[in-house]
């Protein structure tokens, strides 16, 4: 389709990763790619996850990180089409995606909820949330939050999250 | 972690398992003996249970989506001229800042693939989409208006079946201009009634000003080129012009990505011209917006979904049957449940008594006309009925002999009452004569007529001259011309001088004054002359206001779902001949 005056840069995209735990299917993770008006631009969801006890005892205190970051969390960003500028996530254990992949990586909470207890003091308010970049991130902050004052004038930062439960929830009624 | 996957594939018999942090290690016994242990030689075999690790990633479903197409600079839009009154002032909504609301725009039933209802459900809200399409609009919309637009913009039938007064065209505009915007169209045809054409391209200029308008008017040559215009995206027909047209619109093979039929309950009589000639209108997407879907009978909604959806309904459902298949297709709310603020509209029934000469002219009028109705027996016809029935309502309004009337004497004592307060009147009635009677007595109070046999320019002026100028307090108007479409919100007082043969019209006679904007309380004064055939359709027409309650909440039917050959002929205690109760 041809670009027309009034259209805006295609090549600028922001990441929104999160898991949902459905009691009867398991561990779903959802990927929405977003423009700078937070109109979608693809979404990539996983199949269910079921951790079984055996492999919460052979994974140990390694599971989060294997089960979020890299099964879950790398897989999806694989996905992806578009480089986000960043991926925000909502969920603190898909932080460790950032092991698997070379994007900024930043946790996003309400400003009015308790701070993350590893929040670094690269976190920022910006809009309704805090940003807390990954420790890896931690020289970005500034840098992040420039980046995000052009989708934070469209979105709520937390609200691209209730989408991708929504459309979740649809996959799984499907 | 792959390793892990390795690992297990070559798991051996004798191997020890260890399993540690999630790291599943492998190791050698004869290495991780100690060497002062000796291990039988026929050491058994231990059993090995094996454990599925993360050894493969999970599956991904992966959806994309075009972008929206942002609109490209337009030239200005002038294709006929606005008109000159200003628009009526409406107050700001309630909003709360502590809790933005925000508006889904949800999936419709009938879209099935899980892409489609994806695309849907990833959307921002439509608060956001709004923000950052820079669609300026003339007023902040209520927030039930921009649920009817996220009702709209996904549906490809639906029916907006607002109470008149709550903006449904301000609504249908909003959501086409974010179906333009979007790319989703580009061709739109809106079909309206001819007397409100110019009322829809006011509002298309308030709502949509970046859209560029055609009006289908004109000869037959300018018609042609008026639907030829490729670039104009908006285009408004009357539904004369759309019968008309019909052989050229087939001809030029155009294809509409969506027809907006504005009262759409012009549809209901499915064998009609103008309800063939909307129906055959190529098109991908049907909005009717009617703040009457369900006028007389069941049947009439059917008919509109000939339009909406064709097939989804059939006459053989029931009422609570319509309901159900309807209801995803149909969104309906009422002044007192969205607008809590709205001032409120007060009802009063007066009963009027005749005057005695008038009630004498009214009894021999009746008692002539039954006995005529029972001597012609079998062969009495419904018009016969039907001419009676106008006949005596002629006499309620005037006593034909004297010309008296009581109503009017009642009618305008309260108008004096009005005027002195500085406030404006609303009369309706059935009959431009009667119209004509009432401004030679009510002339005191300025009054203007409004009425079908008007020109349109004559129209607009009485509307103008009411609005503007204080001499003039008072507007008569026939329920033909005057129900619909016109904003009067400023007056405060609305009279029935008479009664229209349909609920459902006289509601939108009362919405002219009783709307959005609405400066006060509406009072709304409904003459019904005592112990007359007024009394008696009052009690059916009661009854058919229930029918359309019913197809609308999906409740149980009524016992009668309309002004029925039986009815009219129960008027007069007869019994309908046998051919035509069949």
């Amino acid at each position: 389709m041809e670009q027309t005056p009034g259209e805006q840069p295609i090549d600028l995209a922001f990441g929104f990763l999160t898991a949902v735990d459905s009691p009867s299917h398991g561990l779903f993770g959802g990927y929405l790619l977003v423009d700078p008006a937070g109109r979608p631009l693809e979404f990539h969801c996983t199949a269910p996850v079921k951790v079984s006890r055996a492999q919460q005892i052979l994974y140990g205190a390694t599971l989060q990180s294997h089960l979020h970051g890299r099964q879950i969390g790398a897989t999806l960003l694989a996905e992806g089409t578009v480089a986000p500028e960043l991926v925000l996530t909502d969920f603190e254990p898909m932080l460790h995606v950032r092991s698997h992949t070379s994007l900024p990586v930043a946790l996003v909470t309400r400003a009015d909820a308790a701070v993350a207890p590893n929040a670094e003091a690269s976190s920022f308010a910006i809009g309704s949330v805090s940003v807390s970049p990954h420790a890896q991130d931690a020289g970005l902050g500034e840098a992040l939050r420039q980046k995000l004052e052009s989708l934070v004038a469209s979105v709520d930062l937390a609200e691209p999250f209730e989408r991708i439960r929504a459309a979740i929830e649809e996959a799984q009624r499907h | 972690m792959d390793s892990h996957a390795g690992s297990v594939r070559s798991w051996r018999r004798g191997d020890l398992l260890f399993a540690s942090g999630g790291a599943l290690a492998r190791l050698d016994p004869r290495l991780a003996a100690p060497a002062a242990l000796r291990l039988p030689i026929d050491v058994p075999t231990p059993s090995v249970t094996r454990i599925e690790i993360f050894d493969r990633p999970p599956a991904v479903n992966s959806f994309q989506f075009a972008r929206s197409v942002e609109p490209a600079v337009r030239p200005p839009r002038v294709v006929r001229p606005r008109p000159v009154e200003p628009p009526c002032e409406e107050p700001a909504p309630a909003t709360d800042p502590a809790a933005p609301k925000r508006t889904r725009i949800a999936p419709p039933r009938d879209v099935v693939k899980l892409s489609e209802r994806f695309f849907f459900l990833l959307q921002p809200d439509l608060e956001a989409i709004l923000e950052t399409s820079s669609l300026a609009f003339p007023r902040q919309p209520f927030p039930f208006q921009l649920d009817g637009m996220a009702f709209l913009v996904p549906r490809h039938g639906a029916v907006l079946a607002d109470e008149m007064g709550l903006g449904k065209s301000m609504q249908a505009i909003s959501s086409l201009r974010l179906l333009i915007r979007s790319g989703e169209a580009r061709r739109v045809l809106v079909v309206c009634p001819k007397g409100l054409v110019s009322n829809w391209t006011r509002e298309l200029a308030d709502w949509a000003p970046e859209l560029l308008v055609a009006v289908i008017e004109g000869d037959p040559q300018r018609r042609r080129w008026q639907w030829s215009l490729e670039d104009v995206p908006v285009k408004v027909a009357n539904y004369e012009a759309v019968v008309r047209d019909r052989d050229l619109v087939a001809e030029l093979g155009l294809e509409f990505d969506l027809v907006v039929l504005d009262e759409a309950q012009r549809i209901k009589n499915r064998t009609s011209n103008t309800s063939e000639a909307v129906r055959a209108l190529r098109r991908k997407r049907s909005w009717a917006l009617t703040g009457t879907p369900v006028e007389n009978r069941a049947e009439d909604l059917v008919s509109l979904f000939e339009f909406v959806a064709p097939g989804h309904l059939n006459d053989r459902m029931s009422p609570r049957a319509l309901g159900a298949a309807a209801a995803d297709h149909v969104l309906r709310r009422t002044k007192d449940k969205v607008l809590k603020d709205m001032p409120p509209r007060m009802n009063r029934d007066e009963r009027i008594e005749l005057s005695p000469e008038q009630r004498e002219t009214y009894r021999r009028a009746e008692e002539e006309g039954v006995l005529r109705l029972s001597a012609l027996g079998q062969e009495a016809t419904i018009q016969n009925v039907f001419e009676l029935v106008l006949r005596l309502k002629q006499i309620c309004n005037f006593d034909t002999a004297t010309g008296e009337s009581a109503k009017l004497d009642c009618l305008e004592a309260e108008l004096e009452e009005i005027q002195a307060s500085g406030k404006k009147s609303l009369v309706f009635s059935q009959w431009v004569e009667t119209l004509g009677r009432l401004k030679t007595r009510l002339a005191r109070f300025g009054a203007l007529e409004y009425h079908g046999g008007m020109s349109t320019a004559a129209r607009d002026e009485a509307i103008r001259r009411f609005k503007h100028d204080k001499q003039h307090n008072v507007l008569l108007l026939s329920y033909g011309a005057g129900a619909v479409g016109l904003n009067l919100q400023f007056s405060q007082y609305v009279f029935l001088f008479d009664r229209w043969w349909n609920p459902a019209i006289e509601d939108q006679a009362i919405n002219r004054a009783h709307r959005i904007g609405a400066a006060g309380a509406v009072t709304v004064t409904r003459y019904l002359s005592a112990d007359t055939i007024e009394e008696r359709i009052d009690e059916v027409l009661r009854k058919k206001r229930d029918l359309s309650d019913t197809i609308l909440s999906q409740a149980e039917a009524p016992a009668s779902s309309g002004l029925t050959t039986e009815d009219l002929f129960a008027l007069f205690k007869l019994a309908p001949p046998i051919r035509a109760a069949a």
